[in-house]
């Protein structure tokens, strides 16, 4: 045999038999290892509308004694064009683009799509979750994310609570962040008509919003196969929660057009009167999640329900359900379907009347608008013999909204003013220790 | 697969619970440091799940499984499954760094050799004639596909036990938060740290002690122990002691090997190859063990 150490090759062999490394070792008196994932997933929605890819990497050490070190870092990129919340017409409609600089035409009977997103977003985390007596666990987190109008500033404390030998979990969190918005050319001011290129006079400069958020949460193993969850939570929003980029058609209350306007001679602007939305600056959710894990015989299901209702009117409900199938003994496939449905904010419309006086908010965003959507997937998954995980999920998104008919003037109806929306979301996903 | 209850027998103990179960002909055992009976249930559950399912797929004294059908090949290529394809990995891998004395292939050598504590030494022409089936250089394997000359057995019994120790523990681990020591037959792991910091305390027995007789404690905190020794293997003759340990180069025991030797290492795969590499050093195995700088207990 060689002379001297066979230790190290010996260590080499085992862990690459054992598929990892072993936790903790003999020796030393601390010392973890890093888990990692890692997810890439590719967003499309159909007719040009948003594309978004994001890469993200969630690094986990554990040390001894159940304390956790979580990092993560998500960088993601944004392009396409969204609705902006002006209606469809019969003939083409120009506006001038968020910057103030330049502008883009949307075709006659089109449901005008604001192209120019075009976002880069890097956003961190780290968290630290350890016991702090017998059957106490605190976790405390930090998050900043940036982008190029927005930049986003959160801490979270989170303490849970163990009883009845470990089978229920009591928790309670507090999060706050504070988000700052730079909208490219500037804030709006809410309910300002969409000026000529180059004249930013109703520009305001940056804006900020806080959130604090509440959570109450209970775990229960009910026996050695099923868990529920319950979770309550509370969020109080207030500053700026416009969205800088959207706008209402002010139109004629008895053809539904758009109100026409010319740009000053020389420039180029707007053929239409459009006005910036206007939210409430303050918004109160209350959210209510219950989930039921089951594990049957290899299999795991998963169900799970979400009411939230806030002060804007919005009511949701979410029903989700996967199914986790094994395959063998190292790969999975799991199903997954989820419905979600929720009504308009009270100040959601579709257009806002000319010679009416103008109310105090008012959106014509879809996301705030009467909708229901599905989600159709499923997730394939395979563990390598080193106990490695790959993960790739193919999903359908289908949104469809709801206009009060009552709401349609006119013309309006002569063309679908919802941007129901269809959406592929592809994600591949690696899981592995270091 | 519904496990009869009976198998497994629970019971707790003042801060932790006691699992038992036989595997690889050995009593096992699972303690875990837990309040939880369903959480101890469980771990228990998994260990055994797991000894057994290695013992069901490796053993050599079972047929139909993939072991029997390597041995049962009669030259023709096997191809084999991920886990036992990680596992003749290993095997090449020790035999290169044992320069050949480790070797899966040595088991039909047993035909020659009955270490029963008796007195038969073998004859020398059958060993002689048994030694072209014996050598991981006779076999070809090429992940997934592996293949020896006709004749030739393989056997994993010499790090099986303490594999299935390992992934015994690591299923423990993925199932309880607090500390776990498993226990096969004397080869253990602890899957993590008490939570106070305080030692397992691990009874070694000594070779041919008689039951009951007071046992070296080793204190274990973290890692794992893994013991090999001839305490009921061996042939007296002429006031020679053969040990069970054969060297897969002569098919003669290895010579003045010790009685029995303990090593704590990470893992309880890297403890049982050095105990098993030490007793192969024979009159060397202690200077071999402070080389590597291993807590060790040799018995002679």
């Amino acid at each position: 045999m060689k002379n001297g150490k066979i230790g190290s090759a010996l260590a080499a062999a085992t862990y690459s038999l054992l598929g990892t490394l072993p936790a903790p070792p003999a020796v030393a008196e601390e010392s973890g290892r890093w888990d990692l994932d890692t997810a890439l997933m590719y967003y499309s929605e159909g007719d040009d509308r948003v594309q978004d890819v994001s890469l993200g990497i969630l690094a986990k050490r554990s040390f001894d004694d159940d304390r956790v070190l979580n990092l993560d870092l998500t960088v993601d990129t944004l392009t396409g064009a969204s609705p902006s919340g002006a209606t469809a017409l019969g003939a083409a409609q120009t506006f001038t683009r968020p910057s103030g600089k330049g502008t883009y035409t949307t075709p006659a009977g089109a449901i005008p799509l604001d192209d120019s997103f075009l976002d880069t977003r890097v956003a961190l985390g780290v968290g630290w979750t350890q016991p702090l007596a017998r059957l106490y666990t605190l976790s405390a987190g930090l998050g900043f994310s940036t982008e190029y109008d927005y930049t986003h500033l959160g801490a979270n404390l989170s303490l849970a609570r163990d009883f009845n030998q470990r089978n229920t979990t009591v928790s309670a969190g507090l999060a706050y962040s504070m988000d700052d918005i730079d909208p490219v050319g500037g804030a709006p001011l809410p309910l300002s008509a969409m000026a000529d290129v180059g004249d930013l006079s109703n520009r305001r400069g940056t804006d900020s919003k806080d959130v604090l958020d509440l959570l109450l949460g209970v775990t229960q193993v009910i026996n050695r196969t099923t868990i529920v969850r319950l979770n309550y939570s509370y969020s109080d929003a207030s500053g700026y929660l416009t969205d800088p980029y959207k706008i209402l058609s002010l139109v004629d209350p008895l053809t539904g057009d758009t109100l026409g306007r010319s740009p000053a001679p020389g420039t180029e602007g707007p053929s239409g009167v459009y006005l910036f939305e206007s939210r409430p600056d303050t918004r109160a959710k209350h959210a209510l999640f219950g989930e039921v894990k089951k594990f049957l015989g290899g299999k795991v299901l998963d169900v799970s329900y979400r009411f939230m209702t806030d002060d804007w009117g919005i009511d949701s409900h979410t029903v989700e359900g996967k199914l986790r199938w094994p395959i063998g003994d190292s790969m999975f496939i799991e199903p997954q379907l989820r419905y979600y449905t929720q009504t308009a904010a009270d100040f959601y419309q579709v257009s806002l009347l000319s010679g009416e006086p103008l109310p105090l908010y008012a959106s014509a965003d879809s996301r705030l608008s009467d909708m229901d959507a599905i989600t159709v997937g499923v997730k394939f998954g395979w563990t390598t013999p080193s106990s490695n995980e790959w993960s790739a999920r193919l999903a359908y998104y289908s949104q469809t909204g709801n206009v009060d008919g009552s709401q349609l003037i006119g013309s309006q109806n002569d063309f679908k003013q919802y941007p129901d929306m269809d959406a592929v979301i592809v994600q591949f996903g690696y899981r592995f220790r270091l | 697969m519904a496990t009869a209850p009976c198998r497994t027998q629970l019971e707790q103990r003042p801060g932790h619970w006691l699992g038992r179960f036989d595997a690889m002909a050995s009593p096992c055992e699972v303690l875990v440091e837990t309040d939880s009976e369903q959480e101890a249930r469980a771990v228990l559950e998994a260990v055994a799940g797991c000894a057994w399912r290695i013992e069901a797929k490796y053993s050599r004294y079972r047929d139909g499984n993939v072991v029997h059908a390597i041995n049962s090949s009669a030259g023709r290529p096997i191809r084999v499954d991920d886990e036992t394809a990680d596992l003749l990995d290993f095997a090449a891998q020790l035999h290169q760094l044992s320069d050949g004395l480790f070797d899966v292939t040595s088991g039909v050598l047993r035909r020659a050799w009955r270490f029963d504590g008796g007195q038969q030494l073998p004859d020398a022409e059958l060993i002689k004639q048994l030694l072209p089936l014996v050598g991981w250089h006779r076999t070809a394997w090429r992940r997934p596909t592996f293949r020896m000359e006709p004749g030739m057995q393989v056997d994993f019994g010499g790090f099986g036990k303490e594999y299935a120790v390992d992934q015994a523990a690591a299923s423990a681990r993925a199932l309880t938060t607090g500390s776990c020591l498993v226990n096969l037959g004397g080869d253990l792991a602890v899957a993590r740290p008490r939570r106070d910091g305080s030692a397992w305390q691990v009874g070694v027995e000594a070779a041919g002690a008689a039951p009951g007789q007071a046992a070296t404690l080793i204190p274990l905190r973290s890692g794992a122990l893994a013991t090999s020794g001839d305490a009921h293997r061996y042939l007296l003759r002429d006031g020679r002691r053969y040990t069970h340990i054969l060297d897969p180069r002569t098919g003669w025991p290895v010579e003045d090997a010790p009685r029995s030797v303990t090593v704590v290492a990470d893992t309880c795969t890297q403890a049982g190859m050095l105990t098993t590499l030490a007793m192969l050093q024979g009159r060397q195995a202690e200077a071999f063990l402070r080389d590597e700088g291993v807590r060790a207990w040799v018995q002679r």
